[in-house]
């Protein structure tokens, strides 16, 4: 059987200890087949007995595993070393603990920060009296079609993958994150819930309008639950429950308008109309910029050719959502 | 030393059922202790079903069910908890749907129902092939809804009790590494399974180390009908990871390498549905007469053939067993037959409990896996195992929040603390000449041999041997981590030293039941015994250390043991 010797370079951290986190080593022999946490296990078992990791249901159902591997947040159970390696053209893998989670120990971080979060947003259904039977006798109807709308987002396995990479997370220390958003979204629209709707406004609460869409959450989402499918429909939400008048619902009204009337994106009249005059002055500097490169297109804008059928595959769209 | 009135320890459904019912009660002070975050313990895993006689399929009673879960048992669970489980059934599914559990749907907006394995009419609930998992999140949403307190990745160590009534438990907290005295008025062992034990092929998480039963054992607390392991048939070829029963509920084959529908042979009427203990004899049985397969690796298999259930069926009912298949076989069972064995998967047995969950210990509880009602006797239907833990965790969580109503703690010696202060150290200081992953594999091997699918005396005195060679050799044991923050060396060596113990409950078990009756088969007694063996065997430490068997009666009501055919 195909066999390869694989050198595992792991960071490794106690913050009671290490004043800094450092790389270790590891070299092994790994057969095909193999996942990373097998590998993981093989070297805790063989070489290391203090190299710290999570593992539980070894079957991609757990979340516990999550780590990077080579940069990027994998379930470490679910992950064959080959096909890694193959990917990276390499014979050495990095794995690394989480982003934008303490680590407590080598690969192992502290969740209680985006789990915390996520409770504070009402991550469960409360039960309509009006839908949910009041009586035990008899089960709420729900059609498959109305199941449809939420099953994808009950796929998610709490890992943590997508709060890892995520950009808004990063940045803004009141984003709700990702996974957490897409519960919120689970829960919006699904009609045995009181609130349903009205979630939309614990999204708007929690910076949704703060994700950037670079949709990181979706491609590391070991479920393929795509957290930032959830966000998008739930910011759709919130303008239906009227959160209109602030900047991120401006901005898709901006960008609205502006294909509405001509088919292409007026970048010029975006910060206007998305901020108001703020808006025009925050951007004003890279405005100029642009202007003096020759970068710059007239804010009066000519529709594109086939106009009228953009407008008509749009509608046809919005009647279809 | 902390203080709650109940101490919940396991935060998969029985735990977190038990939870949510005493959350009802305001007042009282409740903690859920859990070596890992809630939503991560192994109820998540289950994939199939959970079985309730809605009749939203075709009609059913509870009466049914809980005749064919009866049979199923091979007569050997209490038929008074069998009905009131198989009676609670349709209300709790409906209270679990009234709390946003996404089960899938009949085109009526019905909870929709498939058939499953030993069951007379499509009768098991299921949510695709994600039920445990969508079950343990929505358990979990309404636990913080209620403001149910965790204490997560604490390890528990040992309980507290006066002789009479439980006083808590103790526990390392693992982050820190503090070993902690947390006093309880009631403690609800919610620990889940042990078959980790069979640590090479197995279903189980690598946490389900018997850490229940251990500590019970350890404190002077009976086990019951611990011979009984269920091998589930369909586990896959290299890492025993499961398949649900529902691949064959909605119409999967069992292939042969002469390309045989062999459960003909073995269950002509309900064929790949018979129940599990069958199946898996039946595996075994074509693998050791020659009609299996063999890989490089020298794998032995049989086929799992799901292809002519159609791409549209396949990715709808069982769109998670398809990515296993792909990610750890390399099979996409849309294309490909999928390669399986039978593999460890279900401890029947466990901590001796009355239908109430409680044991000899006043305020001491057990439910689900880690404890032995018993429902399931000799063998667990599928589908049957989600419905024990939500079931009985709620009953014993009503149960404990009424009794702990006016209660006093019960005296708490500190020395309790300081004697597993004193253990963990003599870890840190063992002579470290046996190690841990060389024991846990002779371990595994001894137990497969000896106690796996088919045994006889022979073969199980040597298990029995072994393992207690194992544990005198566990005592050679080092702990190499010596830091306090989040020893995971420590922690594996602890669930370690569980597994020993339960095992050797497993082996004498098995030793002195001279029958065959549901998962346990003897091939030098291969005929059920009514006359001699339709009891429950009981297992206590005592005094002195050794375990002591004992036996107690069935509980009988409405259904006659008589041959069990399918």
């Amino acid at each position: 059987m195909e066999k390869k010797e694989v050198v595992f370079r792991i960071k490794r951290f106690n913050p009671k200890r290490d004043s800094e986190p450092y790389y270790q080593e590891y070299r092994i022999t790994v057969p095909k087949g193999m996942t990373i946490l097998e590998a993981l296990h093989v070297i805790k078992d063989e070489i290391d007995p203090t190299l710290a990791f999570r593992s539980f249901c070894r079957s991609a159902i757990c979340g516990s595993c999550a780590v990077k591997v080579n940069g990027f947040p994998k379930l470490a159970c679910k992950t064959q070393v080959f096909s890694e390696l193959d990917k990276f053209g390499t014979d050495t893998l990095t794995l690394e603990p989480l982003d934008n989670m303490e680590v407590i120990r080598d690969l192992i971080v502290d969740w209680d920060k985006p789990l915390k979060k996520m409770e504070e947003m009402k991550p469960y259904l409360i039960p309509d009296p009006s839908v949910v039977p009041s009586t035990l006798d008899e089960e709420t109807r729900v059609y498959p079609e109305e199941l449809k709308k939420y099953d994808r987002f009950t796929d998610c396995i709490l890992c943590t993958s997508c709060f890892s990479a995520c950009t808004a997370a990063q940045m803004d220390e009141g984003y709700g994150g990702p996974f957490q958003l897409a519960r919120v979204y689970r829960f919006a629209v699904d009609k045995r819930d009181a609130l349903k709707e009205e979630r939309a406004k614990i999204g708007y609460a929690y910076d949704m309008w703060n994700c950037v869409r670079c949709e990181k959450c979706a491609d590391v989402c070991p479920k393929h639950v795509g957290p930032v499918d959830g966000i998008m429909r739930l910011r759709g939400l919130s303008i239906k429950v009227g959160l209109k008048d602030n900047p991120g619902a401006r901005h898709v009204f901006a960008f609205y308008k502006s294909i509405l009337e001509s088919g292409l994106l007026n970048e010029v009249l975006l910060p206007l109309r998305a901020k108001g005059i703020k808006g025009v002055l925050e951007n004003l500097p890279v405005g100029i910029k642009m202007i003096l490169k020759g970068k710059a297109h007239s804010p009066i804008m000519r529709p594109i050719a086939e106009h009228e059928n953009l407008v008509k595959v749009m509608k046809a769209a919005m009647e279809v959502e | 030393m902390l203080t709650y009135d109940i101490v919940i320890v396991g935060a998969g459904g029985g735990g977190l059922y038990a939870a949510l019912e005493t959350s009802r009660r305001k007042g009282l002070k409740v903690a859920v202790l859990s070596k890992v975050y809630p939503t991560r313990s192994h109820t998540g895993a289950a994939q199939g079903g959970i079985n309730a006689a809605l009749g939203n399929v075709a009609p059913d009673s509870p009466e049914k069910h809980a005749y064919d879960t009866v049979k199923g048992s091979d007569f050997l669970a209490d038929q008074d908890a069998v009905e009131l489980m198989c009676e609670m059934a349709p209300k709790i599914i409906r209270e679990m749907e009234h709390m946003g559990l996404p089960f899938s749907r009949l085109p009526d907006g019905r909870i929709a129902q498939r058939p499953f394995g030993g069951a007379s009419f499509p009768r098991t609930c299921y949510a695709a092939d994600k039920t445990g998992h969508v079950m343990l999140q929505t358990l979990y949403e309404q636990c913080i809804r209620f403001g149910v307190e965790f204490l997560n990745e604490w390890f528990a160590l040992s309980l507290v009790h006066n002789g009479e009534r439980i006083a808590g438990l103790t526990a390392v907290n693992l982050r820190t590494g503090e070993i902690v005295g947390i006093r309880a008025k009631a403690v609800i062992l919610a620990t889940g399974g042990h078959t980790r034990i069979y640590w090479k092929r197995t279903s189980n998480a690598l946490g389900n180390t018997g850490d229940g039963p251990a500590m019970a054992l350890r404190a002077g607390v009976p086990l019951k009908d611990m011979e009984f392991v269920q091998f589930h048939p369909t586990g896959l070829r290299r890492t025993g990871i499961l398949v649900t029963e529902g691949a064959r509920g909605e119409g999967g084959y069992l292939i042969n390498a002469e390309g045989e529908r062999f459960m003909k042979r073995y269950a002509p009427e309900k064929m790949e549905l018979a129940p599990r203990d069958l199946v898996s004899r039946a595996i075994e049985t074509e693998i050791m007469e020659g009609r299996g397969f063999e890989d490089e690796e020298g794998n032995k298999f049989v086929y799992l053939d799901l292809r002519h259930l159609g791409r549209k069926k396949i990715l709808e009912r069982l769109p998670q067993i398809r990515e296993l298949a792909i990610d750890f076989e390399g099979v996409d069972p849309i294309e490909e037959p999928i390669p399986i064995r039978p593999t460890a998967h279900y401890s029947m047995g466990g901590i001796d409990t009355d239908k109430y969950g409680r044991t000899v210990i006043k305020g001491l509880y057990a439910v689900g896996e880690c404890g032995c009602v018993s429902v399931h006797g000799a063998n667990r239907l599928g589908g049957n195992s989600l419905l024990d833990i939500v079931v009985f965790g709620k009953i014993a969580g009503e149960d404990a929040a009424e009794s702990v109503v006016g209660l006093e703690l019960v005296d708490f010696p500190e020395v309790e603390v300081k004697e597993q202060e004193e253990r963990i150290k003599s870890l840190f200081d063992g002579e470290g000449s046996e190690k841990l992953s060389q024991l846990r594999r002779e371990l595994s091997d001894a137990m497969s041999e000896g106690v796996g699918i088919f045994r006889d005396e022979e073969r199980i005195k040597r298990a029995l041997e072994k393992v207690r060679e194992i544990k005198e050799r566990a005592k050679k044991l080092k702990v190499y981590d010596r830091e306090l923050t989040f020893n995971t060396n420590l922690q594996q060596t602890l669930e370690f030293l569980n597994m020993v113990e339960v095992a050797e409950t497993i082996a004498l078990g098995a030793l002195e039941r001279k029958e065959s009756r549901g998962a346990h088969a003897r091939t030098d007694y291969p005929k059920r015994d009514d006359e001699n063996f339709l009891k429950h065997s009981v297992i206590r430490r005592g005094e002195d250390g050794e375990l002591r068997l004992t036996w107690k009666p069935v509980v009988i009501t409405k259904f006659q043991p008589e041959e069990r055919k399918y």
